[in-house]
């Protein structure tokens, strides 16, 4: 009982801020300053082009007005039509979309082992040089902003030990291998910001459990260290581990913004880059909302998992 | 204080609060000395021949226009934490006042304020600033005191959410209902009580943030939407020389250096300064 109402209170909740998130997206436009047209065309606005644009944006209309045409447009997956390339949003959206869900699942693959396997020999290791070695490696790479690192790894890869392509462009025609030689770089980037996170966390939950009384009486028992880590310690870390990562799908939704325009990889997040240089207003809003999605889903399932994975809330 | 005082303090505080400060310090000085002077003009042409690599003269290298990188990296120093830190105090200023005062007050208003603080959270990070940087327009674009206020909105709805569970575990101590009972008002509650009790925890929330903050910057410069050229702003800096990294890794490797080596600072000394205050702290929380 409680645990179903728990569940339902925190999806309203979801869905009330991304209710609130649709709001604040476009009242921002609204409430600036000077009209959404003149903004737009800038200084070299003159006053055919400004009547134009507003007539194409229909801002005549009330605010609350277009507000509701553009939501239950929303709501059906019509996000209107960009503004520069005048096809539907969601259209232009879709292939870009699935790149960036190509990209972040490889990354997601490839950040379970970076974060676990420092963690679990840091925990082990516990106040040995390794340990040390490894926190001060992670502090350092958790310093470099994301595009640095980027940066730092295509200077390694491409010019250093030229294995790996500068740019990643990939098309629909492209091969295997291709996809393969173009996800590397940014694949691992964005796996290694989100690992270095998670394993400074995991390292002192982990480290916690161990020296719980519960893990005590098994190693008392006589079960091997191998056992005792595995089948007690990790699982009760599963709990921050899943907040963790929670945070991290939101870094990533954001992170791929950057990195994706690092290698030229041809995703969301450069989508984002594009329509901001150009001031394409609908492309923005859509991208903005649906990256604010993504992040609200992940604490979603995230919080939603913490309650099921709860054994006192479990019992009741 | 005396200097033997200052001394046991220094011995007694955690080695990553000392790294952390001997870094900082670094780079303040090198932030007022570079501003001052640089070997050559940051926007000087023929500096050397372009493209070329390291050397005694140019230990950063050429950049493709002529320029020498060091001198550009010394001068940027002080661009690049004057941004860093005007956003983030301001940021931290806001997110304060709005956390205790909806802490205090409670009721309906608190409720709004959380939800909105929760909404603009569920944006992230740079996706927000490229969404204020949008809405600004093409009028002010590159202008400096637009990259420090999206800083700072960006910031503000963390740092309230922060302030506000910390208010929280304040308001119901004794001392604030006797402060309450003695008919002190709202504002003098807030700022004679809770502002004091909290200021441990936000000045680590400062820290933390002001730790990310050269990292928002230089990505925001790094995208374009930052400061201008020729302001040797490290993010843009980057950006400018990876045209041409094939040629010449080292502009790239230099200003990236110097960028990484400042967060390095930050964080050290958010790790020692919250320990010190007994608080804990999750560095890279963004």
């Amino acid at each position: 009982m409680t645990v179903s109402r728990l569940i339902i209170g925190r999806v309203f909740t979801a869905l009330l801020t991304l209710w609130l998130v649709s709001i604040i997206v476009f009242a921002a436009v609204e409430v600036l300053p000077g009209d959404v047209a003149g903004r737009i065309l800038g200084r070299n606005a003159t006053p055919e082009s400004l009547a134009a644009l507003r007539l194409k944006l229909n801002l005549d209309a009330p605010a609350i007005e277009r507000y509701w045409d553009w939501f239950r447009g929303v709501l059906h997956g019509d996000f209107g039509s960009a503004l520069t390339s005048k096809r539907p949003v969601s259209q232009i959206l879709a292939d870009r979309v699935v790149n960036t869900l190509i990209l972040s699942g490889v990354a997601f693959l490839l950040y379970i082992p970076l974060a676990l396997i420092p963690a679990l020999i840091q925990a082990v290791r516990r106040d040995r040089s390794i340990d040390h070695g490894i926190s001060i490696v992670t502090l350092i790479l958790l310093s470099t902003p994301d595009f640095l690192l980027a940066t730092f790894l295509l200077i390694t890869f491409v010019i250093f030990i030229p294995v790996l392509p500068a740019v990643s462009v990939v098309t629909a025609t492209s091969s295997f291998e291709q996809w393969v030689m173009a996800l590397t770089l940014p694949a691992v980037t964005l796996a290694v910001v989100m690992a270095v996170y998670a394993v400074r966390m995991l390292r002192d939950n982990l480290i916690e459990v161990l020296d719980s009384d519960y893990i005590r009486m098994a190693e008392l028992k006589g079960m091997s260290a191998r056992r005792v880590l595995l089948r007690h310690a990790l699982p009760n870390s599963l709990i921050p581990t899943l907040n963790i990562t929670a945070l991290n799908l939101g870094y990533l939704i954001g992170g791929v913004v950057i990195i994706e325009r690092v290698f030229a990889f041809p995703g969301f997040g450069s989508l984002l880059v594009d329509s901001v240089q150009v001031l394409d207003i609908p492309m923005i809003e859509a991208t903005v909302l649906l990256s604010a999605a993504v992040y609200i889903v992940a604490n979603l399932f995230a919080d939603v998992g913490a309650i099921l994975l709860n054994p006192r809330l479990r019992k009741s | 204080m005396n200097l033997t005082l200052w001394f046991s303090l220094w011995q007694r505080s955690p080695q990553s609060l000392r790294l952390g400060s001997i870094i900082l310090v670094f780079w303040l000085v090198v932030a007022v000395l570079g501003a001052l002077w640089t070997p050559y003009g940051y926007a000087q042409l023929g500096a050397g021949l372009p493209l070329s690599g390291v050397s005694w003269d140019h230990p950063f290298g050429i950049d493709q226009l002529g320029r020498d990188v060091f001198s550009r990296v010394l001068y940027g120093t002080h661009i690049v934490i004057l941004l860093a830190l005007a956003g983030t105090t301001l940021g931290v200023v806001i997110g304060a006042l709005i956390g205790l005062v909806s802490a205090y007050i409670g009721g309906w208003l608190d409720e709004v304020v959380q939800r909105l603080a929760e909404a603009f959270i569920s944006i992230p990070f740079l996706v927000l600033a490229l969404l204020i940087i949008a809405l600004a327009g093409p009028d002010l674009s590159g202008d400096p005191i637009l990259i420090v206020m999206v800083v700072a909105f960006v910031y503000t709805p963390r740092i309230t959410r922060m302030a506000r569970a910390a208010a929280l575990d304040v308001i119901t101590r004794d001392f604030v209902t006797i402060a309450k009972l003695r008919g002190e008002s709202a504002w003098s509650v807030v700022w004679r009580e809770l502002l004091p009790n909290t200021t441990g925890t936000l000045l680590v929330e400062f820290s933390l943030r002001a730790g990310y903050a050269p990292a928002l910057v230089g990505s925001l410069g790094f995208l374009g939407f930052g400061i201008k050229p020729p302001i040797p702003e490290w993010g843009l800096m980057i950006s400018e020389n990876r045209q041409l990294i094939l040629a010449q890794p080292i502009t790239v490797i230099g200003p990236g250096l110097a960028l990484a080596s400042l967060i390095v600072g930050l964080n050290m000394f958010t790790e020692g300064l919250a320990r010190i205050l007994g608080r804990t702290v999750k560095l890279g929380e963004q």
